[in-house]
């Protein structure tokens, strides 16, 4: 438990909803299912903490920018899902364009060099 | 959007959404391998802490503030339950003050504040000359020229009051009424609910028997006859058909008009620039201001000036808004007792505060666990307010009880020349103030206390300190009793004053003997009584009558008996004085039988009385009062003077009538006990000038002295109907109901003023009570060891006086100082009394003091009795 804790970053502010919107994209899923989803694709770095996860997915919700239900799981058991609305996916494009733009300037930042090259 | 009641089932959502996460956590870890219980724990620690989970979940919600805001309220609730004593005196002390404040605002609104109920009413100004420092209505003639010449008003319209007798089924009636020009009722925007207004036509001489009635009328008289347009009514004897019908709000300015007759001036109406009675009434045209209407006017008046040097010499013009005339005397008293209520209610909250800083003191030590498990500073503070505004809506709703109770109290029973204060009641504006007043009051209230509490330093709160009373604590305290005291001082030097000068109202002498006399008006018609030989003779056949009913001693006729209200003011100018308008003095007239001053018994103070020989076929004679011979004849036996007045000779306006002085009678209170005395003079009714009887409108008031008996109303109705049929006798009544009549008004507000400053009383000695029993409550181990040294009781019980009389005193010294501010304004409504009275100032000192020494006592009575050996072993 320790190394992976080690490991663990925390996530920029504002990032959590862009994960939790691009994990939706892949279809609806309950908040345990997001949060296995994000490990899993981070490669076991990016971990979300449930007392940042559950509020976000609340605050998302009341922005209606994901909807929620109540399911049976395979295993039969009553779990909330949520689900991406029309506005939701709106929101995702804007907000993967601006974090690409926000990876690039910092990318940029990070190696000059290659920035003046490429002027 | 959703609603705390879901709140609850939301809730348990959450958990169990959370419930799911943890429980597919776990069973991962089982399918990974682990076994139940590791993974079981494992999941729980990856979880972290559920409930802050929850917590911090909820917040997203948005409800958060509710949520705390309802958690509070209830505890405020349950607070209040917990510790019954101090709810129901905090409610109750409260609910005074807010009760107070909305009733006495309610009649404010109802009286002042709400607008007239006409259409547009600031657009609409009422026009009267303005003659040296008197503002008189307006002549006919300058009316007319007004309105030909002006061009500041859309509608520009007159009236003057008159009252008149209506046939009815039953006994005749008088009834109060205007004669309007047929402009009146465009100038105040209002529709008839039936029928139509005049029409111009009908404004003009030889059309106008038409009537407007007041829906009043109609419902109470004519049975609410739907077909009433067109129906004819007898008034004063001639035949006038209905036109139409105005809606019962319809009383333009407040004088309870019934009914409306056309003016219809004649052409020699028309040129009467010498009596002044016409109420005129204009609405400003659109994008007229009054400043440029009143300069339009101020150059027709130059112009009249000029034109009828006469009549209108020195003579201006001048506009203000209607409800500035109508309701500007009320306004002084309305605000002060605004005032009044609202010291009250400042005097309340400190009493409450100082209630919330005692309990503040017992509740440290739970504050300061709330603090200690988390609780911000922030939070504390609006957990207190909450709980004061708590408080402060139940005072409120007890005190919208009580206001509704006191306003009704007031409408039906408060003196009935305060114009509209019938129609008070609470309604959603007083309600809304109440509200208002009620939130300011608990912050006011909860404020100081909320902050002492919520910047509580933890470790001082638990060091439990019960020896040593904190300094700033008890300086807020006593501030806020320095201030009661000041405040209550203020109010009852405010009601002290008004009482000493209903006091001194009450010895006044009125001038004449006023027991046993009974009054009663009778107004002929023009029908029947235009001759004025006929009007005379049928009044002194009344009076003869009245004179031999059984019990009456005299029997007199007067134009205007004293305290009925109204009267003629006339300019008379003094032989020898140039004849012009600069030597005009104004002077009260009264056309009287002969046995009036005897009957009346107006001390003769020199010359002699009226007799029947004094006719027109004599000289003319006058008698007046003691004023008007010390303003035209300083210093000379007036006996045998004359002056011009009231009509011309045969040669025209320059041609004067003398009248010659034959008797001096002593002043009398004409206007009300409390009013000014003014010049007067009294004619024969005899020699009255031949227009007299048109002035009077051939109404008199019938005076009888009675030996004491019952008042003979019946009878006089009896008399008054078998001489003069189908003309009633009103407002019968005797002098002495009369006088309290006219005081009715001074006396309400005194009685009102008293009673707050008796509550104010009241409260502030409850709070010198309250602050010294909590000293000694807290001290008491400081005075054990006193004593246990060798401190004797009254020593002890001293020091304790000591405190209640510095703050007494020092509350006394600032109130003296706001009194002689503040109760300068009230000098309109003090008679024979200034208002930095010393009497009045020393007495009301005096009683505070002896309260506030009371109030003391108690507590120091039981400082004096602690026990050193009990005192000392206590914590």
């Amino acid at each position: 438990m320790a190394p992976r804790y080690q490991n663990r970053i925390e996530l920029l502010q504002g990032t959590l909803d862009l994960l939790i919107l691009q994990t939706l994209q892949w279809g609806p899923q309950h908040g345990y299912g997001i949060s296995q989803h994000i490990r899993a694709n981070s490669g076991e770095i990016l971990q979300v903490d449930t007392g940042s996860l559950y509020p976000a997915l609340h605050r998302l919700e009341r922005q209606k920018w994901i909807s929620a239900d109540w399911k049976l799981s395979e295993n039969k058991q009553r779990v909330r899902v949520y689900r991406l609305t029309a506005t939701g996916k709106r929101q995702l494009l804007s907000e993967r364009s601006r974090w690409e733009q926000l990876s690039d300037a910092i990318a940029g930042v990070l190696s000059p060099a290659k920035r003046e090259g490429q002027a | 959007m959703k609603f705390p009641w879901h709140r609850d089932r939301k809730q348990e959502e959450l958990q169990q959404e959370l419930q799911s996460h943890l429980h597919m956590a776990t069973s991962d870890r089982i399918e990974r391998g682990e076994s139940a219980e590791r993974a079981q724990q494992a999941a729980r620690r990856e979880f972290g802490n559920a409930a802050l989970v929850e917590q911090v979940t909820r917040d997203q919600w948005g409800w958060r503030w509710l949520n705390e805001f309802l958690q509070d309220l209830r505890y405020g609730v349950r607070l209040l339950r917990k510790n019954p004593a101090f709810s129901v005196v905090a409610i109750l002390t409260l609910a005074l003050g807010i009760g107070a404040n909305t009733a006495i605002f309610s009649v404010v609104n109802s009286v002042l504040l709400k607008p007239l109920a006409i259409e547009d009413p600031a657009r609409v100004m009422f026009l009267r000359e303005q003659w040296r420092d008197l503002f008189p209505s307006v002549s006919i003639a300058n009316f007319a020229d007004v309105q030909r010449q002006s061009t500041s008003f859309a509608n520009l319209s007159a009236s003057n009051n008159a009252s008149f007798n209506l046939a009815t089924q039953q006994a005749p009636e008088r009834v109060d009424g205007e004669l309007a020009t047929a402009d009146y009722f465009a100038t105040f925007g209002v529709q008839p609910i039936i029928g139509r207004v005049f029409t111009s036509e009908e404004d003009k001489p030889g059309h106008e028997q038409v009537v407007i009635i007041s829906e009043r009328l109609w419902r109470a008289r004519l049975r609410a006859d739907s077909a009433i347009v067109g129906r004819p009514l007898r008034i004063n004897g001639m035949r006038y058909t209905v036109v139409g019908v105005m809606p019962k709000t319809f009383d333009p300015l407040l004088n309870n008009s019934d009914l409306w007759i056309p003016e219809a001036f004649t052409t020699r109406q028309l040129a009467e620039r010498d009596n002044h009675y016409l109420n005129v009434m204009g609405r400003l045209k659109a994008g007229v201001s009054l400043a440029q209407a009143q300069t339009e006017l101020d150059v027709i008046a130059l112009r009249l000036q000029k034109e009828y040097p006469i009549d209108d010499e020195g003579r201006g013009l001048s506009i203000a808004p209607l409800s500035t005339v109508l309701l500007g005397d009320q306004r002084l008293a309305l605000w002060t007792m605004l005032a009044a209520v609202g010291f009250v209610l400042l005097i309340a909250c400190a009493n409450i505060a100082n209630l919330q800083l005692v309990r503040s003191r017992n509740r440290q030590k739970e504050i300061a666990v709330r603090a200690a498990i988390g609780a911000s500073p922030q939070r504390i503070l609006r957990q207190l307010l909450t709980e004061n505004v708590v408080l402060g809506v139940a005072s409120g709703l007890v005190g919208v009880l009580l206001a509704f109770w006191s306003v009704s109290l007031i409408a039906t029973k408060g003196p009935a020349e305060v114009p509209r204060l019938s129609e008070s009641h609470i309604d959603a504006t007083a309600l809304a103030f109440a509200c208002g007043v009620t939130l300011f009051a608990s912050l006011l209230f909860g404020l100081a206390p909320a902050l002492r509490s919520a910047s509580i330093q933890l470790t001082q709160a638990f060091k439990e300190s019960a020896g040593t009373s904190s300094g700033s604590r008890d300086l807020v305290r006593s501030v806020l009793v320095v201030a009661e005291v000041a405040l209550a001082l203020i109010l009852m030097a405010g009601a002290g004053l008004l009482v000493r000068s209903a006091l001194l109202v009450s010895h006044l002498d009125p001038g004449f003997n006023t027991s046993n006399l009974v009054v009663g008006r009778v107004g002929l018609p023009e029908v029947g009584y235009h001759d004025p030989i006929v009007a005379g003779h049928t009044f002194e056949r009344i009076i003869t009558a009245a004179a031999d009913l059984p019990g009456v001693q005299s029997a007199a006729a007067v134009s205007r008996a004293p305290l009925a209200g109204g009267g003629s003011s006339n300019g008379i100018i003094a032989e020898g004085k140039p004849f012009d308008p600069a030597s005009i003095v104004n002077a009260q007239l009264q056309i009287i039988s002969p046995t009036y001053i005897s009957t009346a018994q107006i001390p003769l103070q020199a010359g002699r009385d009226f007799l029947a020989q004094d006719t027109r076929d004599t000289t003319l004679v006058t008698i007046v009062n003691e004023t008007l011979a010390r303003a035209m004849w300083p210093g000379q036996n007036p006996i045998g003077k004359r002056f011009a007045c009231c009509e011309s000779g045969p040669k025209g306006r320059m041609d004067p009538v003398w009248h010659e002085v034959v008797g001096v009678v002593a002043d009398v209170r004409a206007w009300g006990l409390d009013q000014q005395i003014q010049p007067q003079f009294y004619l024969p009714m005899a020699q009255m000038p031949p227009s007299g009887w048109d002035w009077i409108g051939r109404t008199m008031d019938v005076v009888v002295r009675t030996q004491g008996g019952a008042t003979p109303v019946n009878a006089l109705r009896a008399i008054v109907a078998s001489i003069a049929p189908g003309v009633p006798i009103y407002r019968v009544s005797t002098m002495q109901q009369k006088i309290s009549g006219t005081l009715e008004r001074s006396h309400f507000d005194t009685f009102l003023l008293a009673i707050f400053a008796g509550t104010a009383l009241l409260l502030s000695s409850v709070g010198i009570y309250g602050v010294l029993s909590y000293t000694v409550a807290q001290r008491t181990r400081d005075i054990g060891i006193r004593m246990a040294l060798g401190a004797s009781q009254p020593q002890v019980m001293r020091d304790v006086l000591k405190d209640g009389v510095r703050l007494t005193s020092l509350g006394l010294v600032f109130g003296l100082a706001g009194a002689l501010a503040g109760t300068r304004v009230l000098s309109s409504l003090l008679y024979g009394v200034r208002p930095s009275d010393a009497i009045t100032f020393f007495t009301v000192s005096i009683i505070l003091t002896a309260v506030a020494f009371m109030a003391s006592y108690l507590p120091a009575r039981r400082a004096m009795r602690v026990d050193p050996i009990v005192a000392l072993r206590y914590e």
